[in-house]
């Protein structure tokens, strides 16, 4: 038997942080692809109306990027621990979660991990986030930068090997978030039900299920 | 005997005739030079450079061609030199200007000295913006265009005002090498000067630093030669757009108020480029440099990208494929989950 816990997992300004980020780079991706598509893809009326669009979210991004970073570094001062994997994690966390994902999820075994406010992640999604958060949103909002102050910022584009490589840059990194969107969304569907880890992130709190096979259990 | 002498008289009757006014004109214009030529005898205003004369279209013709009523007793007669109209040889060109706006503010000579005046193809893509810039302000300018052009400072500092004020529909990619100007690892770069350059080539000409064959034409394997050299690090290649032909309408065509004009991959003549060479006398030439030399993104210009023009095909097609990557886990977890969707019902 099964039993309704709730959780408040993701506190306010952690909500909002991630739902600017996520119109902002969903904003990115689209506009993104008009800039560089601009005959396939004429998506916001002219191409100015794209750039601008695209440079504003990209400002926004990289401003809620760098709030986020402070407020985990430096207010929360949580960022290790709930970013940074384990050595338990690396050891078998990380083999356990990817068993459960690729296998046990199918013959319909339980999540080995439950998340709390200080352990919002599974092994797997600690090492995602800190690639992602840690490189990848962090290269593509600063190569971003660079792309949108070229004349004065020449001197670090030509160290990084010139605008073209800078741009191809810019370009498969802002790619590979893409590709992650598609996988954090249909991860994000794999709770109990489809919507359950999508209602913690509107409203805070996360429904957890707690079974009652033996009284050892709690 | 008398018969036979006759023709030959009036042969050279014809002759003398012939050559005196080009003997006269050439002897005209060096003495022109023997006083115009020397700033301190005729002052900095009517001072000609004679290098610089020599490479205008208008040294050809000689001084007399423009100034015809000099007098033997110039300047001694004190009488005043007559100038001829630019509009008496480029009627065309002065029936395109008059209809501009800019008849109103600026005369021929405004922006146009007829001793040093170069053609198109004899001056840098950066020098094209000296005579604009006699009048309108840099800061003006990139103020008055940030109204309604994203990154007006870059648009205004990398290009020719001509590129989109002009009558030419057509436009060419020009290459120029610049160099770093200082050891600073932000050092700004120029375009590099001649003698630099023939440092560089020792006793071979300047063009074979990038024209590997001396053939005079740029094949995309010579260009990537030149950019990855050791020995030219602290130079590099560097691109703008220039109009095909000159224009004195200096109008704005409708076509270049729409950014995907530019941005638009696939335009035929962002496929043409040339590269500019300076010259020993501050002139340029240029090298026609093979077909899509702008559109290589790892081995062509590094420092020339423009926006949804010059984009990598095989980088596209690696974006993609991440793309795609990304759909895997979605639509493979997601066929085996609805598979499996009896297990997980308890």
């Amino acid at each position: 038997m099964a039993e309704k816990k709730m959780i408040y997992l993701q506190p306010t300004p952690v909500r909002i942080w991630h739902w600017l980020n996520a119109l902002g780079i969903v904003t990115l991706c689209v506009t993104g692809a008009q800039i560089r598509f601009p005959e396939y893809v004429p998506l916001f009326g002219n191409y100015k109306n794209a750039i601008l669009l695209h440079n504003t979210a990209g400002f926004v991004v990289a401003i809620s990027f760098s709030i986020w970073f402070f407020y985990y570094a430096f207010v929360a001062r949580s960022m290790g621990k709930i970013y940074v994997p384990t050595k338990d994690d690396l050891q078998s966390g990380i083999l356990r979660q990817a068993k459960f994902y690729f296998l046990t999820y199918f013959l319909g075994w339980e999540n080995p991990h439950h998340p709390s406010p200080e352990d919002k992640f599974n092994p797997l999604q600690k090492s995602a986030y800190l690639a992602i958060m840690f490189v990848l949103v962090p290269l593509v909002s600063l190569s971003g930068i660079l792309l949108t102050n070229v004349d004065p910022l020449r001197g670090l584009i030509i160290m990084v090997g010139g605008l073209k490589i800078l741009m191809g840059l810019h370009f498969l990194l802002a790619c590979s978030l893409c590709a992650f969107l598609f996988t954090h969304i249909y991860l994000a569907t794999l709770g109990h039900t489809p919507f359950a880890h999508f209602k913690p992130m509107w409203t805070g709190w996360e429904e957890e299920l707690e079974e009652h096979h033996s009284p050892a259990a709690h | 005997m008398k018969n036979a002498s006759k023709p030959r008289f009036m042969w050279l009757c014809i002759l003398l005739v012939l050559l005196f006014p080009l003997g006269a004109l050439a002897m005209d214009s060096e003495e022109c030079q023997g006083c115009h030529g020397d700033i301190d005898s005729v002052g900095e205003d009517l001072y000609i450079n004679e290098a610089a004369y020599g490479h205008t279209a208008h040294s050809g013709m000689g001084c007399m061609a423009c100034h015809e009523e000099v007098s033997d007793e110039h300047p001694d007669d004190g009488a005043s030199i007559s100038a001829s109209s630019c509009s008496d040889c480029h009627e065309e060109v002065e029936t395109e200007y008059m209809a501009s706006a800019h008849a109103e503010n600026a005369t021929c000579g405004d922006c146009h000295n007829p001793h040093t005046a170069l053609g198109l193809a004899d001056v840098s893509g950066h020098d094209m913006n000296q005579q604009c810039s006699n009048c309108h302000e840099n800061t003006d300018v990139v103020e008055s265009h940030a109204d309604w052009l994203p990154q007006a400072d870059l648009h205004v500092a990398k290009l020719p005002c001509i590129s989109c004020h002009t009558g030419s529909e057509d436009y060419v990619i020009i290459l120029h090498i610049i160099q770093k100007e200082s050891e600073a690892a932000f050092g700004d770069f120029e375009i590099s000067k001649h003698q630099d350059l023939q440092a560089l080539a020792g006793d071979k000409k300047v063009q074979s630093l990038v024209d590997l064959n001396s053939d005079n034409f740029i094949s995309l394997a010579e260009l990537r030669t030149f950019n990855r050299n050791p020995d030219y690090k602290s130079m590099r290649l560097q691109a703008t757009m220039t109009p095909k032909e000159a224009s004195h309408s200096v109008k704005t065509l409708d076509n270049r108020w729409d950014c995907s004009f530019c941005h638009t991959s696939g335009t035929e003549n962002m496929q043409t480029s040339f590269l500019a060479l300076p010259n020993d006398e501050g002139t340029f030439s240029r090298i026609e440099v093979e077909e899509g030399a702008v559109l290589h993104a790892l081995t062509g210009t590094p420092d020339f990208y423009m926006m949804g023009t010059t984009r990598s095909a095989s980088l596209n097609i690696i974006g993609l494929l991440i793309i795609i990557g990304g759909t895997l886990m979605p639509i493979g977890h997601g066929t085996l989950r609805f598979l499996t969707r009896k297990n997980r019902k308890h």
